[in-house]
């Protein structure tokens, strides 16, 4: 092991030695964190506090939210996926090209005024919060979905055609099974949104539960313990959905080299 | 070497232009290639296409095989699937689909095997599944292919999956191959193995028809019967036209250079001529 290739720009260290420079920032991160949270006022509540924070939390049925949460972002990607698929592969087509592209147009329209009209169309407070996070998701997902059909090469195409596949066949094969794993990919990076609009959206019912409502009643009660330790179990799962879809494209499709 | 010329036009290219906008990339191409007869062999067919760089050789390619509408002129083919017995060949336009088509990057479906690709190009063809299988599993072993057949395009060396996007379109029944710069960024041991490959092609069908550009000017004498070289036309007035057209065609055959083993005096002087046509557009 040589330290100073540690500071070498490019170089490509062992796994080992990159392990350990990540364990050794958290050990740093997490030392700084005790230390400046030592006097009378500080930022953030100490690490005990966050602690006595999460141990309160989970006696008062953490896991249960959890599942709450990951049930509403479960039933919104969901119809958000399956809606945002059908429009973008149908969007080759171009009659129906307009529908993706002008709903991709609308992820600039602000959330607060949808909000209005979902709520004469949607009677309770649970779907509301399913169909917010739908028309926010599926915006995204429409984006992301035609950035990966604009960046197929005209080589799959034509290879393709010159195999004597029709159209419908070049989509299914180039568009729809050619590109299965780029869906999981486009997910990932959406869900990250969706799982960071997951507080706004659950305090909009609060009698169904989940992490937005518990970080949102802690506020209420300025408990900065309890906020910290949330927003530490709201990031750790994200990021263990984020590992799991990962794990799934690598192992569902050997050929993804994304 | 003894030959004939049979009565059948394998490719009748005529007045083909192509144009992007109000530019014209090609115009005014004309190509007739008939079937050869050896003696003692079966011998299809190998076309070299020449030229420089930006002279529209793959746009030329893309509308022999039907990925491209011309813009003017047609190109035929004889109509192999509906032939009556004992009439001749009728012509159709070439479509997507009636020639095999292996771009400069060996592109092939990067969600599937070797074995599935195969087995996708024989879609369309009358046998079981396994009747297929045990076909495909023959061809691979003879092109070197078998042990990488479970392996997607990305498990693949450079010179696999090249073999594997022209097998592809050997299983896929087609007739003609046309492989955009099939020699490039290959070493020495692949060319040799692409070399077998277009024998193996030709040997395969009387009527297969190899169509391929190189800038590797000896192997294309080397191994093709018929060479057009592609370029711009000198005018006049010294400039040139703007659109790539056929300069110059060399018959290998009448010259009796083609199928050679070894390059002969004759080989090198025809790679001059072909430098200095190619120079001069």
């Amino acid at each position: 092991m040589d330290i100073k290739n540690w500071l070498r720009p490019f170089e490509k260290l062992p796994r080992r030695e990159a392990t350990l420079i990540a364990l050794g920032w958290a050990i740093f991160l997490f030392f700084y964190w005790w230390l400046m949270t030592r006097g009378e006022k500080n930022l953030f509540p100490p690490p005990e506090k966050v602690w006595q924070g999460l141990q309160a939390l989970y006696q008062e049925g953490l896991v249960v939210h959890i599942g709450s949460s990951l049930w509403l972002c479960l039933q919104a990607t969901l119809i958000s996926v399956v809606f945002s698929l059908l429009l973008t592969y149908l969007s080759p087509i171009p009659l129906l090209r307009p529908l993706a592209k002008g709903l991709s147009r609308l992820r600039y329209l602000p959330l607060t005024g949808i909000t209005f009209y979902l709520a004469i169309l949607v009677h309770d407070a649970r779907s509301m919060q399913v169909w917010v996070l739908v028309v926010f998701m599926s915006l995204y997902f429409i984006t992301s979905l035609l950035g990966v059909l604009s960046d197929i090469p005209e080589d799959e195409i034509n290879h393709a055609r010159a195999l004597g596949c029709s159209r419908w066949e070049v989509l299914l094969e180039v568009v729809i099974k050619g590109r299965l794993d780029y869906v999981i990919d486009v997910l990932r990076q959406n869900l990250a949104i969706t799982w960071m609009m997951l507080v706004t959206v659950e305090s909009i019912l609060v009698a169904a539960g989940g992490l937005g409502v518990l970080i949102k009643n802690s506020d209420k009660f300025m408990n900065h313990g309890r906020i910290m330790a949330l927003q530490l179990v709201i990031l750790f799962v994200g990021l263990g959905i984020d590992v799991l879809l990962n794990y799934a494209r690598k192992t569902l499709f050997r050929y993804s080299t994304i | 070497m003894a030959f004939t010329l049979q009565d059948t036009i394998i490719l009748s290219v005529e007045n083909l232009s192509v144009k992007y906008g109000d530019k014209t990339i090609i115009e005014n191409i004309n190509m007739e290639e008939r079937d050869v007869v050896r003696t003692g062999h079966v011998q299809g067919q190998s076309i070299a296409i020449l030229g420089r760089s930006g002279r529209g050789k793959s746009t030329l390619f893309r509308s022999l095989c039907g990925l491209e509408k011309p813009s003017t002129g047609f190109v035929r083919i004889p109509d192999f699937k509906n032939k009556k017995e004992d009439e001749p060949y009728q012509f159709k336009e070439v479509h997507e689909g009636d020639m095999g088509f292996v771009n400069q990057h060996y592109t092939l479906f990067r969600h599937k095997t070797v074995e599935q690709a195969m087995l996708f190009a024989m879609r369309k063809q009358d046998g079981t599944k396994q009747e297929k299988l045990a076909h495909i599993h023959d061809l691979l072993k003879k092109w070197g292919l078998y042990a990488v057949r479970h392996q997607y395009p990305n498990e693949l060396s450079g010179g696999q999956r090249q073999r594997t996007a022209i097998l592809e379109q050997v299983v896929g029944a087609s007739k003609y191959y046309i492989l955009d710069e099939p020699f490039s960024g290959l070493d020495v041991g692949n060319i040799e193995r692409m070399k077998e490959t277009f024998r193996l092609i030709n040997a395969e069908d009387e009527l297969n028809t190899i169509i391929f550009s190189t800038h590797d000017i000896e192997l294309a004498i080397e191994l093709a019967d018929s060479v057009y070289v592609v370029g711009y036309l000198a005018l006049p007035d010294g400039s040139y036209s703007e659109a790539a057209t056929i300069i110059k065609h060399f018959d290998l055959k009448s010259g009796g250079v083609a199928w050679q083993d070894k390059l002969s005096q004759a080989h090198l002087d025809i790679v001059e001529e072909v430098k200095q046509a190619m120079m001069g557009s």
